[in-house]
């Protein structure tokens, strides 16, 4: 056990965890943030990823311990007024269908357009390629992703 | 059985308000004390400024019943689609029928919600119109107001009281297709706001007052039970609060959801097991049982002309083993509920499709009658019929009583739910067709061979309906061959099954589709053409206790094979497949796909889908259902589950793979516009998917593929 400060999505909190704790429970058991996800706690669905300094990483296999001074952003905090262009996007292309993998694949993308304004079809399924979604909304998240880049939907090359 | 009585009745709360519903009688709910009495089937509740909600009496699971059901009763009742609210139904007197699945939601409910809006819009209306001292039929309703001549306006919250105290009309005229305002319009997801900003809550996210967190340890071979273990490391671990025998295993009991995992860990390695009757089981001895089982004794399913005489006599006999493996619904969002047990009752929160059976069940298990199980069924994070399964609710409610109280979430982690599935089960089948001189078809023989999933239903007996129901998407083959047998040789396998999206309609239309294609290569006929001969000029026919259109079935074909394109040339390594099912005799579907095979690697470029599904609610949610239905579907070309000493070889998502953005090909859906009731598009689209795919490769490569996954990921 022991102490940590993290700064999640622009507030400082102090935390007492197990070191090994993934950073996905301390998120959803201590800080009560449950948009983050939980799918397999193996790095290997995507559903738990936030933003790690920017950069997208998955919560389930990142020990609280190594964390430090990153700042975490969660899908909470990716805009104040939920009105992220990807947020937005995704309603106006009508992408959920049960929701539950969707935070992840928000999450990913917005670390894409935040490092590739414009993506390819190839940028996207790379990017995106460790995201489940069982429900098969592959194709209205490429959509939604073209969108929010400000490009009409792209010819898969 | 009790009468079914329509009646009204005044809410509290704030103000009156106007409840509506279909009321079995009038009996005092307990809590009620100030009010009248009734058991509604409660849908509606208009509140004086106006709001509309609605309750949705089946659970969401992105199948979109939280946008679709509301969508009928709002259209005739003119609501404004801006100011309603949802809210899922509780199991209970007012909702017993929440089970959900079999692509029957909207269907199920069509009638019941149109007329609960049909109904209340009458009711405004004459309320309406006795204000305004008009007749009724001078007045009419939209988004939320009734219209009275010269121009008079009120809106239904401020009706409501008045038309609370009116008689609720039997049989409410309902609205002409024509005059809809919002079904057929594509309508966004209604919770898509709450999903995209985290604030959608599922079973995982459930948050109670004192809530602990409980992993149970299982035994890995289903049936097999923990025999020694030693819990003195478990509750070493910090957060760990007690451990507790339930049913299913040893619940580590913590307040937190790591301290769980890491005390199950600790306990695991304590732990020795009997494995029970099932230990031995492995995927090679039942395949062996099921090739066996390709011949010998078998329950009939359909038995039309003499199949066997007429392969005696056919010039040609085409013979092939067509192969399906178990296969694991791996939701997204593991099995989990969260149960807390009082003095006196229980309260549940479980993401369930059976939610009546659920809440029966649970109460059972604590020695309660049901009414004293509250059941909340939030957003579900995939279903795909696991969710129809009591298991985890019930194992919820157990461990909540052995923890001496509760709030409890037991929450299952990757390998749990994969491992303690309700599979779907392997199947052999085996195909044989007779072909005479001129080339028509005279025999079709289709024997299925495995284990029966409908006795995971029935309490392990074998129901009457049992073959027919095993040969789902057999015995229905639509196509018109003068002699018929299909059948089902039961293999028994210790393993527990469920209901998995399409059941026994996705591995029976498989192995059909792509043989019917073989027979269209042996007879050198294009496999479309054959299936429009094959259909012929019939109009509805009956196969056993199913009925289906030909025409509808053949228009879809038509369609998706216009739509692709069908019969142009292609360049080498590109092929075009096809495959067409009518879904239960209600659903009508085709696809056309288009692959390509570079080096062994398969690329499927597009699907081209043509549905029949009656009128449509939604098209965005039809939409959603035809993608993701293709997309689960064709998941099964990569991953399967096998056994090995009993249990699951695959323990999560490294091994058991499912379907992701690159291997997704472009969709393009095409609807056959039709004025009969929606009829179910939640698995139509599954079955179909496999076989095009494969008779496309067929078409690109010359290869025949009969067994899935594929091997390798390779052709």
């Amino acid at each position: 056990m022991a102490a940590f400060t993290l700064s999640v999505n622009g507030k400082i909190h102090t935390v007492e965890a197990p070191p090994d704790m993934p950073l996905l429970w301390v998120l959803r058991d201590r800080f009560a943030l449950t948009g983050t996800k939980f799918g397999c706690g193996q790095g290997l669905c995507g559903a738990c990823t936030v933003h790690l300094g920017g950069e997208p990483v998955r919560s389930c296999v990142t020990p609280v311990g190594d964390v430090g001074t990153k700042r975490i952003t969660t899908i909470e905090g990716l805009d104040p007024h939920g009105a992220h262009p990807l947020q937005k996007a995704w309603i106006e292309a009508d992408v959920s269908q049960c929701g539950y993998c969707q935070t992840g694949q928000i999450m990913t993308a917005a670390a894409l357009l935040a490092k590739n304004p414009r993506p390819t079809d190839r940028d996207i399924d790379q990017a995106m390629g460790e995201n489940v979604c069982r429900c098969g909304t592959y194709l209205r998240i490429r959509e939604a992703i073209h969108r929010a880049a400000g490009q009409r939907k792209e010819v898969a090359s | 059985m009790t009468s079914r009585r329509d009646f009204l009745k005044v809410t509290g709360a704030a103000g009156t308000g106007l409840m509506l519903g279909l009321y079995l009688e009038a009996k005092p709910r307990p809590g009620e004390a100030t009010k009248a009495t009734f058991r509604p089937n409660a849908f509606l509740t208009i509140r004086p400024d106006g709001t509309a909600q609605i309750t949705v009496p089946k659970v969401e699971m992105g199948q979109g019943v939280r946008t679709a059901l509301p969508l009928a009763l709002a259209e005739e009742l003119d609501l404004d689609w801006s100011k309603i609210e949802v809210v899922n139904a509780q199991p209970g007197p007012d909702f017993k029928g929440m089970q959900t699945g079999g692509s029957t939601s909207v269907s199920g409910t069509w009638d019941s919600l149109r007329k609960a809006g049909a109904a209340a819009r009458e009711m405004l209306k004459a309320a309406a119109a006795a204000q305004w001292n008009v007749a009724a039929d001078q007045c009419r309703t939209e988004k939320g107001f009734v219209l009275g001549p010269g121009g008079k306006k009120l809106g239904y919250g401020g009706l409501s009281e008045a038309a609370a105290k009116l008689p609720v009309p039997k049989d409410p005229p309902l609205k002409k297709p024509a005059d809809y305002r919002l079904l057929g319009k594509r309508t966004p997801r209604f919770d898509g706001p709450a999903i995209v900003t985290g604030k959608a809550v599922f079973g995982l996210d459930v948050r109670r007052p004192g809530q602990r967190v409980a992993a149970v340890l299982r035994c890995p071979v289903p049936g097999g039970k923990i025999k020694t273990w030693d819990d003195a490391k478990a509750k070493a671990v910090r957060g760990v609060k007690a451990v507790v025998e339930v049913p299913t295993g040893i619940a580590v009991i913590a307040e937190s959801t790591w301290a769980a995992f890491k005390g199950r860990e600790a306990l695991a390695a304590t732990a020795t097991w009997d494995e029970g009757p099932a230990r031995d089981f492995n995927s090679s001895t039942l395949e062996a049982k099921m090739r066996a089982a390709l011949t010998g004794p078998a329950d009939d399913a359909r038995r039309e002309g003499d199949a066997g005489k007429a392969l005696k006599a056919a010039a040609k006999v085409l013979e092939a083993e067509y192969s399906f493996p178990y296969q694991a619904h791996a939701t997204v969002e593991p099995m989990n509920a969260t149960a807390l047990v009082t003095a006196d009752g229980a309260e549940m929160w479980a993401g369930s499709q059976s939610a009546n059976r659920a809440q029966e069940r649970a109460a059972a298990a604590l020695g309660l009658k049901p009414e004293q199980m509250k059941v909340n069924v939030p957003l579900i994070g995939g279903g795909f019929g696991r969710r129809l399964g009591t298991d985890f609710s019930t194992e919820a409610a157990q461990v909540a009583k052995a923890a001496g109280g509760g709030p409890v979430q037991v929450v299952w982690d990757r390998e749990d739910d994969l491992r303690h599935d309700l599979f779907h089960p392997a199947t052999l089948h085996r195909l044989r067709a007779g072909l005479d001189g001129s080339g028509a078809l005279t025999a079709w023989a289709h024997r299925i061979a495995g284990p029966a999933v409908l006795r995971s239903w029935t309490g392990g007996q074998k129901a009457p309906s049992q073959a027919a129901t095993e040969s789902n998407g057999a015995y229905d083959i639509p196509y018109a061959i003068p002699a018929i047998a299909v059948d089902f040789a039961e293999v028994e396998a210790p393993t527990p099954l469920g209901w998995w999206r399409g059941i026994e309609i996705v591995p029976n239309v498989f192995a059909r589709e792509c043989f019917l294609d073989e027979v269209a290569h042996a007879l050198g006929k294009d496999p479309l053409r054959l299936r429009l001969e094959l259909l012929g000029e019939r109009g509805t026919v009956k196969f056993g206790r199913e009925t289906a259109d030909i025409r509808r079935l053949k228009k879809v074909l038509e369609v998706a094979a216009a739509k692709a394109g069908w019969g142009r040339k292609l360049p080498a390594g590109r092929g075009l497949g096809l495959a067409c099912h009518a879904y239960d005799g209600r659903t009508y579907a085709a696809e056309v796909a288009e692959v390509s095979v570079v080096k062994g690697r398969l690329r499927i470029h597009k699907v081209t889908c043509a549905v029949d599904c009656g009128l449509v609610v939604n098209p965005a949610g039809l939409e959603a259902q035809v993608e993701g239905g293709i997309a689960f579907g064709l998941s099964a070309l990569f991953s399967q589950i096998t056994w090995e000493k009993g249990r699951t070889v695959q323990t999560g998502y490294h091994d058991f793979p499912v379907l992701r953005l690159a291997d997704m090909p472009a969709i393009e859906t095409h609807v056959v516009p039709s004025a009969e009731a929606p009829s179910g598009m939640g698995e139509p689209p599954v079955p179909i998917a496999i076989p095009a795919v494969l008779n496309a490769v067929f078409a690109a490569t010359g290869k025949r593929i009969r067994k899935v996954p594929l091997e390798d990921n390779l052709i």
